[in-house]
């Protein structure tokens, strides 16, 4: 049986963005002490696609897919409409530039300030720093029916309904690429009692972790089970808890960080089972690629 | 004794001031979907002190123990009043009516509204009753570069030579057995993973998970914790078999990720570090400080 949502009832809004300058902040140490210059974040990648791996870009650090957007309305990109009401798989739409009127899709928010959008190849190259993206905002309240317990979050209806869910019993079969352990999850827990505006990240920082749960394969968008955690109010630890994400950003050699997730769905009571599907992810589920 | 360089080591004047207590400008949202309004989080608060229970205040949320004063005026003044301040250094009053009083760093914590952090400190009652949010504090900060000579994969980490020298660290078959009061597991440990560097803010335990909670009831500020499988050499982060050694800052919290805020001692990826579990473990009683 398919889910069935009160997406009807979901209030639809325009909420603005700009194109970001590349980040760049010199040299930094890694969890082991080398000094490393990053790259990856802010700005414009023209050959990094939500799909792609997260893993073994050159200096790459917390990598975004894309085209990297801040809202700039108020003094913190993170308190901006933009950082909470954008869902995943949200319509977006250049309203300034050589691309005036193309359109692209919202696929993910990175903590502290970067909102990452999808745009095809030939869109991407007209592109330029200081282009205004609008985004229509939907999926902020959706829920789905006989599970009102679980927590959606930062999924647009259109998201929810290919992610290829299903009903058996009282539970909820998400399919998913890989079960996370719950202790790996780090940089970005605690760090707000909102969800929407933030993801957290699986830490790869130990070598052997690393490989012992296969990190280096996951790819941008890939859906995930994160065990223990749960993502109601806020971010982190709760024993028997499931929370359902999607990486948003790529690998990280800094201490407690490596690739980033956006909690989708979160339950206390056991509403989620999960089922291995190794092309579960958003770029699919979303249309973005056809090659995965 | 453990063979130190702290003969080595600068002694430096690092000046700040008592700060407000920080609290959010309206109601948090609590872990399970409800509304507080939450107190304790630095400034002076009277009635809590190294060595009391960490639960059981009313409200609390992140309470600190004593006193906090955070760096003033620009970047560079506040960057070395976080991360050069040591765990046992003593602190004098330079204003105010307690000026000329005594007190000793106890923590560090930090993810603190506005950026700011805190540095705790331990007065006497006495010397509480007199001071004045405002006051300027000075500590004679000894403890930056503090190294074990025979133990280099083992980061010091805000920790003075008075600190190293009551704790009873002892050597057996190449190892350090440290005293401390409970060890954690990994799947408590939240936020503080992914800052750097370990010299400021803290580690937590996270106390929303029923489990947690229970593990956590007899926790008191000052006590000594080991975190499993926690690096802080460069950053604080996941790695397995390594471990954190520090001293309970705050008291636990409704916040999801946020609880029992940790401040870091020792860091050892190398199992050079053997826990001594012994409950009665605190920093009240390896400093004496007095109430």
């Amino acid at each position: 049986m398919m889910i069935e949502t009160n997406k009807d009832k979901l209030l639809k809004l325009a909420v603005m963005g700009e194109i970001v300058p590349s980040g760049s902040s010199g040299y930094r140490p890694t969890w082991n002490g080398v000094p490393k210059m990053s790259l990856g974040m802010g700005g414009i990648k023209y050959n990094l696609r939500v799909g792609d791996l997260c893993y073994g870009w050159a200096s790459g650090d917390h990598v975004e897919p894309g085209v990297t957007i801040r809202g700039k309305e108020k003094p913190s990109p993170s308190q901006c409409a933009l950082a909470l009401l954008a869902c995943i798989g949200n319509e977006a739409r250049l309203t300034s530039g050589e691309a005036k009127n193309e359109k692209g899709v919202f696929t993910g928010r990175h903590a502290g300030s970067d909102d990452l959008v999808w745009f095809p190849e030939e869109t991407i190259e007209k592109l330029a720093i200081g282009d205004k993206v609008q985004v229509k905002a939907h999926g902020v309240g959706l829920k789905i029916k006989g599970f009102e317990d679980v927590r959606v979050n930062k999924c647009s209806p259109r998201l929810l309904e290919n992610m290829g869910i299903e009903v058996d019993g009282d539970q909820l079969v998400v399919p998913i690429v890989a079960e996370i352990p719950g202790f790996l999850m780090g940089s970005g827990i605690g760090s707000s009692q909102n969800v929407e505006p933030g993801d957290y990240d699986i830490q790869t920082t130990d070598p052997a972790t690393n490989e012992k749960y296969g990190l280096k394969k996951l790819r941008l968008g890939d859906i995930v089970l994160l065990q223990d955690q749960l993502c109601m109010n806020g971010r982190g630890y709760y024993k028997g808890a499931m929370t359902i994400g999607t990486i948003i950003h790529g690998w990280s050699d800094s201490a407690g960080h490596g690739p980033g997730v956006n909690p989708l769905l979160s339950t206390i009571g056991g509403r989620i089972r999960t089922v291995i599907d190794p092309r579960a992810n958003t770029a699919r589920y979303l249309g973005l690629r056809d090659d995965l | 004794m453990v063979k130190t360089n702290k003969d080595n080591l600068l002694e430096i004047a690092l000046q700040g001031e008592i700060t407000h207590t920080a609290i959010p400008s309206t109601y948090t949202t609590t872990w399970d979907n409800r509304s507080q309004m939450s107190l304790g989080r630095g400034g002076i608060v009277y009635n809590v002190k190294v060595g009391d229970p960490c639960y059981g205040w009313e409200l609390g949320d992140n309470v600190e123990p004593g006193v906090s004063a955070d760096g003033t005026d620009n970047d560079r003044a506040k960057g070395g009043f976080r991360n050069l301040s040591n765990v046992g250094n003593r602190v004098k009053v330079l204003s105010g009516e307690a000026k000329g009083s005594w007190g000793t760093v106890i923590g560090k914590v930090g993810y603190l509204p506005d950026r700011s952090h805190h540095v705790v400190m331990h007065f006497k009652q006495e010397v509480i009753d007199d001071l004045t949010v405002g006051d300027k504090v000075q500590i004679r900060a000894k403890g930056a570069g503090h190294k074990f000579l025979d133990y280099p994969g083992v980061a010091v980490v805000s920790c003075s030579p008075e600190l190293v020298e009551a704790w009873g660290i002892e050597e057996k078959g190449g190892k350090l057995h440290v005293p401390v009061t409970k060890v954690v597991p990994m799947d408590y440990v939240g936020q503080g993973a992914g800052g750097s560097p370990p010299q400021a803010s803290n580690w937590d335990i996270q106390t929303q998970s029923p489990d947690a909670v229970e593990f956590c009831r007899d926790l008191r500020f000052g006590d000594i914790v080991l975190l499993e499988d926690t690096l802080s050499y460069y950053g604080r982060g996941y790695y397995h078999g390594a471990v954190t050694v520090g001293v309970v800052i705050t008291g636990p919290s409704n916040h999801m990720g946020h609880g029992i805020g940790v401040s870091t001692l020792l860091s050892c990826k190398e199992g050079q570090i053997v826990p001594k579990v012994d409950p009665d473990v605190n920093l009240k009683r390896m400093l004496e400080l007095e109430d």
